[in-house]
């Protein structure tokens, strides 16, 4: 909220309070001397309309596909200012900014390339980010070291250590980080809610059936597009040339768009199983746990690979004759137990609002959205490495396995560091 | 070796390609030799799929340690030898994966290179188990451009390099706001007590374009410190990151922190 420095906020051990706007709508630095000379009736609360004062103040990284619908998400809302944005695609600024000055009938928004920018600005409260997976943890931790509440679009992790130094950053600071996957609450009731519901019995077992796996892409070089800043794009994978496959927002992961590619993304293991993985933790209830093992099984070249939880239950990826989100349960009677929801109104984009006002933990909290990610992550290295592997939950490592830890995490291009 | 069906697996591209029928598949040794050869000629445009002979003998080759040495050594010499860029991040890839000692050589010679400098790191940084690779990336710190040198700083830390304090502490003061953030968070990684007490005598006083990643680094120190039980070390960091001047959430983290400290044994 406005006016932050002088506000302490719950999820700091004292009272949210209401904040001054008066910044915010006027960007970082000009905010004090741009004060309106006519304040409407709305922003003071008349009608309905949440008070200036009580409005979070936002600002999106990465508004491509995804970054998009977020945006529109948060722009709707009347709980939300919306002030700022940050693309490396100049014709997405522009975009962007139009959007935005439109809802808001002014010209205010301001516009970056770089994400530190206004992640620096000290009227914003919170950032949501949608960029390429490459980028996410280094967006996240920049938030979370700012004292911002962040929403990361999934797959909110690229590695496994990425993933506990987002953790990490998030209980440091005390922030509200949500991930990004809406399809883990609404897409699979018809699964989550008998497991919650106690009708199939204990549960042993679910079945996931996602992928490719991400692959390598040596494409030739092409000219880069005026208004794209390549080495931004890039930003800490590999450097490569310019290719409008290596970058593209397609949906298709075919080797078509940066979501197929290991630079960039964890392929549709990571891209969908972000999903499918989360809605399966969901209802098994493991969403607060990592697997400690994951085996691989090669039966005559059929390959599928398992996750073991500690607590016993299995995750299985493509598990021979087992459907999508396939459940194992027992005869055993077991109690029903409410299933989880979100919190205010708006699905996931109103309960991570929801949270930063209450500092409560969203329900894809960033160590739920890291559990799901680890299984991404796990899995394919297993798939790689063609072997069973296993993971120190406490550690953070592989069991005796050095070429298992290489994986872990990559050494970031210069000047970005993690 | 059918090759085609090699490729299938190790790019796993199709979907869910993960069922192949390539389980009976086993190193072609005239196929890694050629296959190894290609990358003279390997640019960026090629098919990839014509090195898939190298991703197959890296799998089976995964309990026969001769072998993969073997592997290794025609890679890095490969290196050695004058490849394009393309070809030079193909065996980077490789050596961050089967790479050791006998590599760092070769990997070593291109720290200072701009265009090769990152991807040699890539793979150097996850050799860092042999001592040498580390040392090799300390060494061309003081040689790399100043453009250079951000990356490499962020490798001592991750490897948590002791013996970069003193230099990293110097460069926390560089001109340069990027490898002057970049020194300040490694020193926090490295969360040894002369890495905090480089900290705890920037945190006052560094400049605005810095204080952020130094008070960062700070906390990032000060929970290392505290995990190796060094507490007292732990709270005087956090007592001068929740001093005046500094961020609100950077001084309530800090207090949280020594609420952490002072409960601990």
């Amino acid at each position: 909220m406005a006016n932050q420095k002088n506000e302490p906020t719950k999820g700091q051990g004292m009272s949210l309070g209401r904040r001054n706007f008066l910044k915010a709508t006027a960007g970082a630095a000009a905010g004090a001397a741009v004060l309106p000379c006519f304040v409407p009736g709305k922003a003071l609360g008349k009608d309905g309309a949440t008070p200036a004062s009580d409005r979070i103040v936002m600002g999106g990284v990465g508004i491509g596909n995804m970054g998009r619908g977020d945006q529109r998400n948060f722009l709707g809302r009347s709980d939300v200012q919306y002030v700022a944005m940050c693309d490396v695609k100049e014709g997405t600024r522009k975009g962007s900014k139009a959007t935005i000055d439109k809802k808001y009938k002014n010209n205010d928004c301001k516009t970056y390339n770089d994400f530190r920018e206004l992640i620096a600005r000290t009227d914003i409260d919170a950032v949501h980010c949608a960029t390429p997976d490459h980028w996410h943890a280094l967006v996240v931790i920049e938030a979370c070291r700012n004292g911002k509440d962040i929403y990361c679009q999934k797959p909110e992790t690229k590695t496994l250590r990425e993933g506990q130094l987002m953790i990490d950053a998030a209980k440091r600071y005390g922030r509200v980080v949500s991930g990004g996957s809406q399809r883990v609450l609404q897409d699979y009731r018809r699964v989550v809610n008998p497991c919650w519901e106690g009708k199939n019995g204990k549960i042993k077992s679910i079945n996931v059936k996602v992928g490719p796996l991400p692959m390598e892409c040596n494409k030739k070089g092409e000219n880069v597009p005026n208004g794209l800043d390549w080495d931004m794009w890039l930003g800490p994978a590999p450097w490569a040339p310019y290719h409008p496959h290596r970058c593209s927002g397609s949906y298709r992961i075919n080797g078509t768009c940066w979501r197929s590619f290991k630079d960039y993304s964890g392929g549709g293991m990571t891209d969908w199983g972000a999903h499918h993985f989360g809605g399966a933790t969901f209802a098994i209830d493991v969403r607060e746990l990592e697997p400690n093992k994951v085996t691989f099984h090669n039966d005559g070249g059929k390959k599928y690979a398992t996750c073991h939880y500690p607590n016993g239950k299995l995750l299985h990826h493509n598990f021979p004759g087992q459907g999508n989100m396939h459940v194992i349960g027992s005869d055993e009677k077991v109690e029903a137990k409410p299933v989880p929801k979100y919190a205010g109104t708006g699905g996931i984009y109103g309960d991570f609002i929801d949270c930063v006002k209450t500092r409560k933990k969203p329900f894809r909290d960033i160590e739920f959205a890291v559990h799901t990610a680890t299984v991404c992550h796990l899995f394919i290295i297993a798939y790689q490495l063609e072997r069973s592997l296993e993971w120190d939950t406490v550690k953070q490592q592989f069991v005796n396995d050095a070429e298992a830890n290489r994986l872990i995490d990559y050494e970031r291009r210069t000047p970005w560091v993690l | 070796m059918n090759s085609k069906n090699i490729a299938k697996m190790t790019l796993a591209a199709g979907a869910v390609a993960l069922a192949a029928d390539q389980a009976s598949a086993k190193t072609d040794a005239a196929a890694v030799d050629t296959a190894i050869k290609s990358l003279k000629t390997y640019d960026w445009g090629v098919d990839i799929k014509t090195l898939a002979p190298i991703e197959q003998a890296i799998i089976d080759t995964q309990k026969d340690a001769a072998g993969r040495k073997k592997l290794e050594k025609a890679l890095a010499d490969m290196l050695a030898s004058g490849i394009s860029r393309s070809a030079q991040d193909y065996v980077c890839r490789r050596l961050r994966t089967i790479g050791t000692g006998q590599s760092v050589k070769a990997l070593a010679a291109l720290l200072c290179d701009e265009k090769s400098s990152d991807i040699a790191r890539f793979a150097l940084g996850d050799i860092c188990c042999c001592p040498t690779a580390l040392d090799a990336i300390r060494e061309a710190l003081p040689k790399v451009s100043t453009k250079l040198r951000p990356g490499i700083i962020g490798s001592l830390g991750t490897h948590r390099d002791k013996k970069s304090v003193a230099a990293l502490t110097k460069l926390m003061g560089d001109k340069d706001v990027l490898t002057a953030r970049a020194a300040a968070h490694s020193l926090g990684l490295i969360g040894t007590p002369d890495a905090a007490k480089a900290l705890c005598g920037c945190a006052g006083k560094a400049p605005e374009a810095i204080k952020t990643s130094v008070a960062d680094a700070g906390l990032i120190c000060a929970e290392q410190l505290l995990a190796d039980g060094d507490k007292a070390a732990a709270i005087a960091l956090y007592k001068g990151l929740k001093g005046d001047g500094m961020p609100k959430h950077v001084k309530v983290a800090a207090m949280k922190g020594m609420l952490t400290a002072a409960s601990k044994k």
